[in-house]
């Protein structure tokens, strides 16, 4: 039971084609495992279709449809299965998205050692500058530096679990923040706490220890 | 005249006028049985407008032919997944060139729904749509409800459809706050939405 969810622009904006590589792999992994969230694509997918249709066309000039049906004609041998996706099914515990992204199980990836306790794997997505997907992983117990944020971050539980002052974070669980919250997570389950997190922009952490680790999260 | 009750005219190739609901049942027919004269019908209607949806991204008038060519390439391989009892046919063509235009010009990697899954996604009615609704009707519902948006909120979604602007790309353009933007941007899909269930119940 997925308790934290999108919020409704980044899932319009999603639908639109209008997030960046990153941020847009974020949402793909949540719906994946969120039917709610997966259902609210749909409808601003249908919004899309209602915006096709109120456009005023313009009219085509140098292909027509007889060019249209020749070239099916001659495409049309094509192989069906060419877009056919292969999924593992001893990867199916990874969202479908990330699974195709990764193509090996969590333990298998290299991960980096980013501080005691943090391992991160970044993840190969473009972005626009100062954005960054990756997945991070956090031993049992593992209180992150508390941190601010300059721009906006989204974290979604992979595996395990972690806890701040805004509450409990599951499975599939998301949480959005942005400049205004200052927050320190926890990981509190007993075993590791897997995550995928997008920022558009470096983490803050407070204090002179902490800002000492900035550097090694890859900013 | 509303715009369900317009029927076909001659609109000088911009994109026949006809009715929206019935293109889904045309579509739902063609994926059937491969009728020529239903895939030209489709091609006529949603030609010039796939058009006009690639040159708004920005897209030259020569390129943007060209990939109608394509995404019609694709609805003709793709029609036999298509589902009416779950989408209209506005909304499968939309997330057809949708998909097309971030593979096309962008050449990103694409994690929006694939095209072959797109109908194999179990929902849960959650107040937005369940499985009775009549997704073409719905699809008249939303323009009308898009039409009574407030304009800068009207203006932020089209942005957002029409030329893929992301958050912050909006927030520079138009010289708003980012909260601004995104806040915006949500009560439109709220109302949006509330229109839908209103249309349910």
């Amino acid at each position: 039971m997925i308790n934290h969810h999108i919020s409704d622009e980044m899932l319009m904006s999603y639908a639109a084609g209008a997030l960046s590589e990153g941020a847009s792999l974020f949402v793909a992994s949540h719906i994946h495992m969120c039917k709610k969230c997966a259902q609210r694509v749909f409808t601003a997918e249908a919004v899309g279709g209602a915006l096709v249709d109120d456009l005023d066309g313009v009219p085509m000039t140098s292909c027509g449809f007889d060019d249209l049906m020749a070239r099916i004609e001659s495409e049309e041998q094509v192989s069906a299965s060419q877009n056919d996706i292969l999924v593992e099914p001893e990867l199916n515990h990874i969202p479908e998205p990330l699974q195709l992204l990764l193509g090996k199980d969590y333990k298998d990836l290299p991960w980096k050692s980013v501080a005691p306790g943090v391992k991160q794997f970044i993840l190969p997505v473009g972005g626009n500058r100062g954005e960054k997907t990756r997945l991070l992983k956090l031993s049992p117990g593992f209180v992150t530096p508390e941190h601010s944020h300059k721009g906006y971050e989204l974290t979604m539980v992979l595996q395990g679990s972690f806890s701040d002052e805004s509450g409990r974070y599951k499975l599939g669980d998301v949480q959005e923040a942005d400049g205004e919250i200052d927050h320190q997570p926890i990981a509190d389950t007993d075993e590791d706490c897997i995550c995928l997190v997008y920022t558009d922009a470096p983490l803050e952490f407070k204090g002179v220890l902490n800002r000492m680790l900035q550097p090694f999260f890859g900013i | 005249m509303p715009y369900h009750q317009r029927e076909i005219e001659d609109s000088g190739g911009r994109g026949a006028v006809v009715n929206p609901n019935r293109l889904s049942q045309v579509l739902s027919s063609f994926s059937e049985t491969q009728d020529r004269g239903a895939f030209r019908e489709l091609y006529d209607y949603y030609g010039p407008r796939l058009k006009q949806f690639y040159m708004k991204s920005g897209t030259d008038e020569a390129t943007a032919e060209e990939m109608v060519q394509e995404t019609f390439v694709l609805v003709w391989r793709k029609a036999h997944l298509y589902d009416v009892t779950k989408a209209a046919a506005s909304t499968w063509i939309f997330t057809i060139a949708r998909n097309h235009r971030i593979d096309r010009i962008r050449r990103e990697k694409r994690f929006v729904s694939k095209d072959e899954h797109y109908f194999e996604t179990e929902l849960v009615a959650e107040g937005d749509q369940d499985e009775n609704v009549d997704q073409p009707k719905m699809s008249s519902i939303i323009q009308k409800a898009l039409a009574e948006l407030p304009a800068n909120q009207a203006e932020l979604v089209k942005l957002s459809f029409y030329e893929e602007v992301t958050h912050a790309e909006i927030a520079s353009r138009l010289q708003l706050p980012l909260g601004t933007v995104k806040s915006r941007l949500r009560l439109a899909f709220g109302r949006l939405r509330k229109k839908l269930a209103e249309f349910e119940t």
